[in-house]
């Protein structure tokens, strides 16, 4: 990772501060407490924020880090899964991003929801405006599924900005790219689910709204995105094409938007597997479509199983900065962790935390290839859900594991019994399919840490839903230190069109 | 010595009506079952479900409800899956990824003979058939007896009863299916709106969708012999 001058410039004299602070509470405290390495770590951090700087630079770069469903909840769970998957108990593990100085907590309600979907928040994140569930980057003037009342409501994006300014911009996910999140960052729809031709109604074909596969290919921003990379192969696909791993495409038009893409940009390249990624040349290529799977790409847990072989959210987002760095004017880039959403929509929390800490992996590539002098790095969530981290486990407790309290002589054998006198498990859902009708399944003798395994739920349901409390989010770079106390999500794009000098608006 | 008659009567009603399918060979490309299914238990009034083979694909369709079960074994080891809704014309198509986040882990050979497979290697094959072109099995496994009429062309039963306590249970398949019947069902399905399971939290603005979400998956356990897991109701354990 590339230093900030200004914070390493001040490390001297926040040691030294440290070192006074100490010196000063030794006189009335006990050595017992100053000598303490909780105490000691806590001053040291209290002193590294007393010589913080504030970076109030222009970013030139600005990477926008989404993950999916990744609630509060969530980042203390992963945070510890990471922590015990290296062999430590895992509370004291950090990851990637939340070493970041500057965060906040964002309000993620939309227009007409408490609880939203990812459509209004990405487009609150994206464009400053909160709208309706199931609107991508239309006003809430629009009415969703009729095309013709968002014409005129299309609100202008982050990305498009930065494409107006003569950036590079980049979209990356987990899931398909024509998919609420990164799909809000180039298309304008009143309807989410119109990602091919075929989704579309009689009145938008009649109203002339297009479809969202082809406004990444045909009605891209500025010179079109130069990387656009995830799942979602068979919505750029005809109906009438199989492809490489025996999906069909889903196109009603005939058009084949991979073909499109090349004929449409210059010295652009399209990709559908592992080796074909690894081949390509950055320096030879200037637009990327990567697209590794039919419909959403596999979750991190099964990765490597995948048929044709597809890249880790790394790995994308470390070829997506070499592609957008050749440009000198600077880029704009979003990466989406897609998949936690679906792993606890599903109610398993494992594949939900292993997406967790990919996510953060993807954070921690981008920051061994930016300098944070003139890179700002968001990493926030649309949403949450109903996840939670519950009972009085012990210390170092295996995170997926059956809640064993802080007891010495019981802690390796017996598990904590409910009011039902059933074991439990420290994580859990609200709502969801883990959930019985009736009493609860004894877990005993069950492999709670087997990554198939479905957390218990309260109120069973086909699919468990997303939760209305406040989302993180985590900041480094220019304008990172906008990022304070508690705000509407909306917020988030004002704080990339100041940082990044976008052009929406002068502040 | 009550146990044993009401065995007898069993097995006595899958001699009358065991051979009423009995093909000789397997028709080619496409076919499929339908059986009846019933039990003994009061109120159960006795139902449908169809076994529909083509290639990889196996369904299994409840005409009753107008719902199906639809697997792709094109690789094996990836299997495809989607529930069918015939009323609202819509499918939901679970990706491997689905399923093994939902922990469903099915058997290929388990799909294809209507869970009937796993019984053969722990049952008796019996030296007499009411069909010529079938095998019988009987025996008992952890309390439940079986009485199993194979059809080794079909690789498929064309006549299970099973019996626990009082309760007894039987599959007679009692009508053959051809191809045109069985493409054109799948050729219908294959036109259907799909939504992947993935996708189905997300879309609760969906009123077929929200009922999803609210509601779960409308499970026709009575029909089937295997679980919402995926695994033979007869074995197997899951969380």
């Amino acid at each position: 990772m590339k230093k900030i001058p200004q914070v390493m410039s001040a490390l001297g004299a926040a040691v030294a501060t440290a070192l006074v602070a100490m010196a000063a509470d030794a006189a009335v405290l006990p050595t017992t407490q100053t000598d303490s390495s909780w105490y000691q770590d806590g001053a040291a951090a209290v002193a590294a924020k007393v010589a913080q700087a504030r970076n109030t630079g222009t970013a030139k770069n600005i990477i926008f880090f989404v993950g999916d469903g990744m609630g509060v909840s969530t980042l203390t769970a992963a945070r510890i899964y990471q922590g015990q998957q290296a062999g430590n108990s895992g509370e004291e593990n950090r990851l990637s991003f939340e070493t970041f100085p500057y965060s906040a907590l964002s309000k993620t309600y939309s227009v007409n929801q408490q609880t939203p979907d990812s459509a209004p928040t990405m487009t609150a994140m994206i464009t400053g405006v909160k709208t309706e569930d199931g609107m991508l980057s239309v006003s809430a003037d629009s009415i969703r599924g009729n095309c013709l009342s968002s014409q005129g409501n299309e609100l202008k994006t982050a990305l498009e900005l930065a494409e107006d300014r003569g950036k590079s911009t980049g979209i990356v996910s987990t899931a398909r790219i024509t998919h609420a999140t990164p799909a809000a960052t180039y298309a304008h729809t009143p309807e989410r689910d119109w990602e091919a031709d075929s989704n579309l109604t009689a009145e938008a074909v009649a109203n002339g709204c297009h479809d969202i596969a082809y406004q990444l290919v045909m009605d891209a921003p500025g010179d079109g995105l130069e990387v656009a990379l995830g799942g979602g192969r068979s919505y750029f696909l005809p109906n009438t094409v199989t492809d490489g791993e025996g999906a069909k495409g889903r196109r009603k038009d005939g058009n084949d938007l991979t073909a499109k893409w090349s004929e449409q940009f210059t010295n652009a390249a399209y990709v559908w597997n592992q080796a074909q990624f690894d081949a390509i040349d950055v320096t030879k290529t200037d637009h990327l479509l990567g697209l590794f799977e039919a419909s959403h790409m596999q979750y991190e847990a099964d990765r490597a199983d995948d048929t044709a072989g597809e890249p880790s959210l790394a790995e994308m987002t470390s070829k997506a900065i070499d592609m957008l760095a050749k440009n000198d004017k600077g880029y704009f880039l979003m990466v989406e962790g897609g998949r936690i959403d679906h792993a606890h929509h599903a109610g398993n929390a494992a594949r939900a935390l292993a997406d967790t800490v990919a996510l953060s992996d993807a954070v921690k590539a981008a920051l061994g290839k930016v300098d944070l002098e003139d890179t700002l790095i968001i990493v926030s969530a649309d949403h949450s859900h109903t996840f939670t981290i519950a009972g009085y486990p012990a210390r170092g407790n295996p995170i997926l594991g059956l809640v064993h309290e802080p007891n010495d002589e019981a802690i390796a054998v017996n598990a904590a019994t409910a009011d039902d006198g059933l074991p439990y498990t420290t994580l859990g859902y609200a709502n969801g399919p883990g959930a019985k009708q009736g009493a609860r399944s004894d877990l005993s003798g069950i492999d709670t840490t087997d990554v198939d395994f479905l957390q218990q739920a309260q109120v069973p349901m086909g699919s468990e839903t997303h939760a209305a409390e406040d989302v993180a989010i985590y900041a480094t770079g220019p304008g990172a230190y906008l990022f304070q106390g508690n705000v509407e999500q909306n917020v988030i794009f004002h704080v990339m069109n100041q940082a990044g000098a976008l052009g929406g608006s002068k502040y | 010595m009550f146990y044993k008659a009401l065995m007898l009567l069993a097995l006595g009603s899958l001699s009358a009506h065991g051979a009423s399918v009995c093909p000789a060979t397997a028709p080619a490309g496409a076919w499929g079952l339908e059986y009846q299914v019933s039990a003994s238990q009061s109120g159960a009034e006795p139902r449908q479900v169809q076994l529909l083979r083509r290639g990889a694909q196996t369904a299994l369709y409840s005409p009753e409800h107008q719902m199906a079960e639809w697997w792709h074994f094109e690789d094996p080891k990836r299997p495809g899956f989607s529930r069918v809704f015939d009323q609202q014309q819509r499918r939901i198509d679970y990706y491997m990824g689905d399923l093994r986040a939902l922990g469903v882990q099915a058997q290929q050979e388990e799909v294809e003979s209507f869970a009937a497979r796993h019984l053969l290697g722990q049952l008796t094959k019996q030296g007499s058939s009411p069909c010529e072109h079938a095998e019988r099995y009987q025996g008992e496994i952890n309390g439940v007896s079986y009485d199993l009429l194979w059809s080794p062309v079909l690789a498929a039963p064309l006549a299970i009863v099973t019996r626990k306590g009082e309760v007894e249970r039987r599959w007679q398949a009692d009508k053959l299916l051809g191809k045109d019947a069985v493409n054109a069902r799948f050729a219908t399905w294959q036109r259907y709106r799909e939504t992947d399971f993935a996708d189905i939290g997300d879309m609760e603005n969906d009123p077929f969708l929200a009922k999803m979400i609210n509601q779960g998956f409308i499970e026709h356990r009575e029909h089937a012999v295997y679980n919402d897991q995926g695994q033979p109701l007869a074995t197997g354990h899951s969380h």
